[in-house]
């Protein structure tokens, strides 16, 4: 049954984290509606994973941690990959 | 008419010029919310990183969790799903010295891939059969939710209220049983002594059979030499920054003292000795008593007495050599050289058990030494025990130290 709240405090931390990725405006521009359901989404997936991750790598203990950290990275992933990519993309166009 | 005008073109130029304003306002309000967002997952993300993956990290998380439960002699509910669920297994061991009790708390999972094993921490928590005491149990018990390995170890002596040197053996032969535990590694075994069981920790601590294998060793309200003790004890005075304060001692250590100094007298004199501070001070001697005692055995009830505070140093002269080698091999003091693992202090600052000025000259001793060692001094504690009614302000300030002393102690294991 402890699991089963672990689990809940995971899905809990990764909803947070998409919350605080919308506010940030971290979705890259190419994703149409909905982005800010995308990035909660993600941040769900993520943190359940990461936790699952956590628990059997690092042990019960760290699990959240795990969560937490793997949420962060893959809800902010996205929109880093896209801004890096319009700069080279700007860059690379750029006559000077 | 002309000033109508002028009013009404200037308040639209108002009322025109605001709206951009409010929108610049907002924007920039956006933009404020839209860093501390960033900011916020920037600090999860490290924190996270941290206390999962770094060593010192892992140590940190770990005494967070331990912490909430040694201040409040219980488990946090709140904590349930996030700590391990324990096993606890009781054993013996056959010693030298008669059968040596053991009590382990284990976390009862699957050892995680990192770091590889579970740490081990070997404790005596002093004279007396401490193995139920709800304090030794919820601190036991907390430690093996962090992830840690606890073996609770008692020996017939301590059970008798004695101290026994010849003991060293039987915590060598524990420590060695620990380091060979399922999950736990053999380099992340540690020591932690309360009380008078600092004492025997020390002693096996630094016993050339597994000095050079001990992780660390952490004491707690522990007393760093016998005669210095005694000198205490009869001044009923303690010398703090070279100023003598009164000081009481409850009854225990003097029980303590006389059961573990007893067997040394001569004749019928450690029978009379115990018997006297069993009932303390109802059972003090009289003059006709005391004068049918060996002088070494009245010098050392005048020591526990406290009942000639001028004369301290002429009954410490009347010990008898049996007896001054006795203290010596009980004191930590004449170990302290070969000692190889950092050592951890801690003592209650009002400690009326065992003087607060031990575990300072301990500290002077490993300064002198240069050897690693940490020292902190609390009010949280009654000598080994979490006081009750603690203000925030005393649990914040004590909280911080002990943190710091219980991260460097899990460290072993992450």
């Amino acid at each position: 049954m402890s699991t089963v709240y672990l689990m809940f405090i995971w899905a809990i931390l990764g909803l947070l984290v998409g919350v605080l990725a919308c506010a940030a405006h971290l979705q890259p521009t190419t994703w149409s509606r909905y982005r800010w359901l995308w990035l909660l989404v993600l941040g769900l997936g993520a943190a359940l994973l990461g936790g699952l991750l956590g628990f059997w790598l690092f042990g019960r203990i760290f699990a959240s941690a795990t969560a937490l950290w793997i949420a962060v990275l893959a809800t902010c992933a996205p929109g880093l990959y896209s801004a890096l990519r319009t700069r080279l993309g700007q860059r690379g166009s750029d006559p000077a | 008419m002309g000033d109508t005008n002028l009013n009404i073109n200037a308040g639209t130029q108002t009322s025109l010029s605001s709206a951009p304003a409010t929108r610049t306002r907002g924007r920039r309000g956006r933009r404020v919310g839209r860093w501390l967002a960033r900011l916020a997952l920037t600090l999860c993300f490290l924190a996270g990183f941290y206390y999962s993956v770094v060593p010192s990290g892992r140590a940190a998380a770990r005494a967070l969790i331990v912490l909430p439960g040694v201040l409040t002699a219980t488990q946090p509910t709140w904590q349930a799903p996030v700590v391990e669920s324990i096993t606890h297994t009781q054993t013996t061991l056959p010693s030298a010295s008669g059968t040596v009790f053991l009590d382990v708390y284990a976390p009862s999972g699957t050892v995680p891939p990192v770091p590889g094993s579970r740490e081990g921490m070997l404790i005596i928590t002093g004279v007396g059969d401490n193995r139920k005491e709800p304090q030794v149990v919820n601190f036991s018990q907390t430690l093996a939710r962090a992830g840690i390995v606890v073996m609770d170890v008692t020996t017939p002596a301590l059970l008798a209220d004695r101290v026994d040197a010849g003991d060293r053996d039987a915590v060598v032969q524990a420590f060695q049983v620990l380091q060979h535990w399922p999950a736990v590694g053999a380099t992340r075994v540690g020591m932690f002594g309360i009380s008078a069981g600092g004492a025997l920790i020390c002693l096996a601590a630094a016993d050339p059979r597994i000095r050079d294998q001990v992780a660390f060793v952490s004491l707690l309200g522990s007393y760093y030499d016998t005669t210095t003790l005694l000198e205490t004890l009869g001044r009923r005075a303690q010398v703090v920054d070279g100023k003598s304060q009164p000081w009481q001692p409850v009854a225990v250590p003097l029980q303590a003292l006389s059961s573990t100094i007893a067997p040394a007298l001569p004749g019928n004199d450690g029978s009379v000795l115990v018997n006297a501070f069993a009932s303390y001070p109802a059972g003090a001697l009289t003059p006709d008593q005391l004068a049918q005692l060996a002088p070494e055995s009245a010098a050392i009830y005048h020591l526990l007495a406290g009942d000639q505070p001028t004369r301290v140093a002429a009954n410490l002269a009347a010990l008898s050599p049996t007896l001054r080698k006795l203290l010596a091999n009980l004191s930590p003091s004449t170990v302290v050289n070969e000692l190889r693992a950092p050592v951890y202090l801690l003592h209650d600052r009002n400690d009326q058990f065992v003087p607060v000025t031990e575990s300072r000259a301990f500290a002077t001793a490993l300064t002198r030494l240069h050897h690693p060692y940490d020292f902190a001094e609390f009010g949280i504690f009654q000598h080994a025990d979490v006081r009750a009614g603690l203000g925030l302000s005393q649990l914040l300030g004590d909280g911080q130290s002990l943190f710091r002393l219980i991260s460097e102690v899990t460290q072993a294991g992450s």
